[in-house]
């Protein structure tokens, strides 16, 4: 296949797991016995903040000791129950997969074998923004069945009975097509809805460009086509067949949110109420405001989220990490997911502790389908489920909900800290403390406590 | 559900045309009519003008509780057709101070409400809007019209009344214009003592209506919903931040809403926060913005379904019984 390419992503880190799953948790079992490990020199750089903690376990282990007392013999990492409740869903694994949004990538078959493939794992699936308003629905002369309708009964067809769940955002335009209320009422989703496993998520924006709205280029044609429901722009200039169509943001307040949670519990009230935030700087507060408002679950996507299109400065420069935002959170007042950069177990297990119930897999999903559309994800997630095994028992914990910010160490940052960068050990020494570096020192032990 | 709920549940229409033959059809149609004569002399004896509402439009009531608007290709263009005209009602306040329609509106209904017996997919609906009213205004017009409506189809044909089982003295209260009122609030507090589930941010469900009609003898107005539970128009309190100045009138023994009404937002700039409120985009509300910009009267108003109403005055089980050509939630008939 190989359609698809994500630079900047662990693309092929990715793929080697779609491919041989649990396998990639480990050093090839050729080289068992023939040569000596140690931390590996080639290790991917950490990708942001997030990255950088350690997961650290205690040396005494009392929630190991109850677990011991309960089985009447040593517990194993096979022992971990990875089953969670995301958003009122339960889900097998504490992963459900992430939005495509309505960009080329996000529909067709890939994410159609991607809702097979979560289906079958038991765990939640969330269908992207602007499905309706671009694909289009059902409609009583049009017997196709739209991109969205397709997904769910995917999913339907391959889910266990009582896990997992589909849930549908809707954006500004979506609310022009009534996507929620299109679903609600369609006999389609009655399984869904009657085993409690349809959820609506409240899109107020993206990881990958916070504070703007859904872009996707189409073509001339289409471009035509979308004009009257979206900006279309010809930013790739008059003669190029590309033209940008931009979805709004749409507008927020803290009431504007409240009440629109709240006529979303009034108007569906069978259907799980979730709200997707960018990664703003006011985070906490909005989170701490939709679960008061009664959402179900708060989903957080980090700066380093998005399968989407977005311009280059603000994949560089513009949100909050995700480790920023999870620590303005704090404890979680309700349940917290987040997204962002997800492919292996350590970075999952770090959100884990940080806070979030259950995390959501975008690109590596996508990547993953597409190296093999029939298992792909499956493997992924296997590996990622047995990394976090291994993770949580090794912290003396066999719940995903055990886990806790004491799990996790930042060491001091190694851009500003003398001491930590084996370049120049002989400075270290020396005793020759510069004012700067013991500034910075100072200010190290971020996160630490 | 519990099992006096249910036994209460009506069942389905027969064909259609044995159901258009039906002596209990004919009753409940002669009865409308009378309903229908005694609302319009009430509501012209009032000053009111009666207008023809419109069929579609490229927007209309957005609703709630997972009601959905039916689209139609209007000359290429997504129209709706009416879920309720309460929109052009606002638009018309500065040529018609005290108007009314009797309207059709079209609702397609979650399929839960199908066994209701109170929705139907087409239904009429008396609609009432009074320029500079306010709530009380509109309670009083809407309590003024049931109580004449009542009093006429007793004077007019209470044998049909009576064939179909109605006793006279159940309507006394009613005739004699004595109507209880009690809040949002309160209603869900005797709702949760009752032991059932009642959101205190929401409209009060289904079963929660139908246990409060049930627990009543007479007539009441719910005043003081939450914001949320209600659209847009329907105008928050300013002293009261978070309720909204509307109503419900619910008929006793079970027989439930008869009549939503409220106060109208018809500030330019609170319309258009309210409408993000509840998750609209307001520029498809291009033309009523721009009514509103250029000033829409404050106003109070209300609708009366009809088939409720005849459903009342009748005291048959269901919607269905008395519409010639029901439809109900989630069935496709003719």
């Amino acid at each position: 296949m190989n359609a698809l390419t994500a630079p900047g992503f662990p693309e092929e880190q990715v793929r080697a797991r779609a491919r041989h799953g649990t396998a990639e948790v480990f050093p090839h079992p050729a080289t068992y016995g023939a040569r000596l490990f140690g931390p590996s020199p080639a290790a991917a750089p950490p990708q942001d903040d997030l990255d950088r903690a350690r997961v650290v376990p205690p040396v005494f282990m009392p929630q190991r000791l109850e677990k011991l007392i309960d089985l009447a013999r040593e517990p194993e990492f096979g022992d971990v129950d990875l089953t969670t409740r995301a958003g009122g869903l339960t889900a097998r694994l504490p992963l459900y997969l992430s939005a495509f949004g309505s960009t080329r990538a996000g529909s067709g078959d890939l994410a159609l074998h991607a809702s097979r493939q979560a289906a079958r794992l038991g765990i939640p699936m969330v269908i992207g923004e602007n499905m309706i308003p671009v694909h289009g629905y059902r409609r009583a002369d049009d017997t196709t069945r739209s991109a969205l309708l397709a997904r769910v009964e995917a999913y339907l067809e391959a889910a266990p009975e009582g896990t997992g769940g589909v849930v549908v955002q809707q954006s500004t335009e979506d609310a022009d097509s009534e996507v929620w209320n299109l679903l609600y009422s369609d006999p389609a989703t009655r399984p869904l809805l009657e085993t409690g496993r349809l959820a609506f998520e409240l899109k107020t924006g993206q990881g990958a460009k916070p504070g703007l709205g859904g872009m996707t280029v189409v073509g001339r044609e289409e471009a035509a086509r979308l004009a009257r429901r979206f900006t279309v722009q010809e930013v790739f200039g008059p003669d190029d067949d590309h033209r940008l169509r931009c979805a709004t943001p749409g507008t927020f307040t803290d009431e504007i949110l409240r009440q629109q949670l709240r006529f979303m519990r009034n108007n569906f009230p069978r259907a799980r109420t979730w709200v997707k935030f960018h990664p703003g700087r006011d985070i906490a507060h909005a989170a701490r405001t939709a679960w008061a408002a009664g959402a179900d679950a708060v989903t957080v996507d980090g700066a380093e989220g998005g399968t989407g299109w977005a311009p280059g400065v603000f994949l560089d420069q513009v949100g909050l990490p995700l480790a920023e935002c999870l620590r303005r959170i704090g404890r979680p007042a309700g349940c917290l997911l987040a997204t962002g950069g997800m492919w292996e177990g350590g970075r999952v297990l770090r959100a884990l502790a940080l806070g979030a119930t259950a995390v959501g897999l975008g690109r590596a999903a996508l990547i993953a389908v597409d190296e093999d559309p029939e298992h792909g994800l499956e493997r992924l997630a296997d590996s990622i489920a047995l990394e976090l095994r291994l993770l949580i028992s090794a912290l003396g914990k066999y719940t995903v909900t055990g886990l806790d910010a004491d799990d996790l160490w930042w060491p001091a940052d190694p851009a500003t800290t003398a001491s930590a960068d084996p370049a120049h050990p002989a400075d270290d020494r020396s005793g020759d403390v510069s004012g700067d570096r013991s500034g910075a020192q100072a200010g190290a032990p971020e996160g630490t406590s | 559900m519990d099992r006096t709920l249910r036994a209460g549940a009506p069942g389905t229409p027969p064909p259609l045309g044995e159901h258009l033959r039906s002596s209990r059809l004919r009753a409940a149609m002669l009865v409308q009519q009378e309903a229908l004569q005694a609302a319009r002399d009430f509501l012209r004896g009032e000053g009111f003008t009666e207008l023809l509402p419109p069929l579609v439009g490229p927007v209309t009531d957005p609703g709630g509780r997972g009601a959905k608007a039916l689209d139609v290709d209007y000359y290429g263009h997504p129209y709706k057709l009416m879920t309720s005209a309460i929109l052009y009602k606002q638009a018309s306040l500065r040529g018609f101070p005290k108007l009314f329609y009797i309207a059709p509106n079209v609702r397609v209904e979650p399929e839960e409400t199908a066994t209701t017996g109170r929705h139907l997919v087409e239904f009429h609906q008396i609609d009432v809007e009074i320029a500079d009213a306010t709530r009380e205004d509109a309670q009083e017009i809407a309590a003024g019209l049931l109580t004449r409506v009542a009093e006429h189809v007793w004077t007019a044909v209470p044998g049909l009344l009576s064939e179909l089982g109605r006793r006279e003295e159940d309507f006394a209260d009613i005739r004699g214009g004595k109507y209880d009122v009690c809040t949002h609030e309160e209603a869900v507090r005797r709702l949760l003592a009752a032991g059932h589930p009642q959101n205190p941010d929401g409209e009060i469900d289904w079963t929660g209506e139908r246990l409060l009609s049930l627990e009543s003898d007479r007539a009441f107005f719910v005043n003081d919903y939450p914001k949320g539970s209600r659209g847009f128009y329907d105008r928050e309190d300013p002293d009261n931040p978070g309720v909204l100045r509307n109503f419900d009138l619910i008929a006793p023994h079970g027989y439930g809403e008869l009549v939503s009404g409220s106060e109208r937002e018809a500030d330019y700039a609170t319309i258009v926060t309210r409408m993000r409120e509840s998750g609209e985009n307001p520029a498809k509300y291009a033309w009523y913005l721009q009514e509103a910009r250029d000033g829409i009267p404050a106003s109070a108003g209300f609708g009366m379904g009809l088939q409720r109403l005849v459903r009342f005055l009748t005291g048959l089980d269901a919607l269905w019984q008395v519409s010639a050509y029901p439809k109900l939630p989630g069935a496709v008939t003719p």
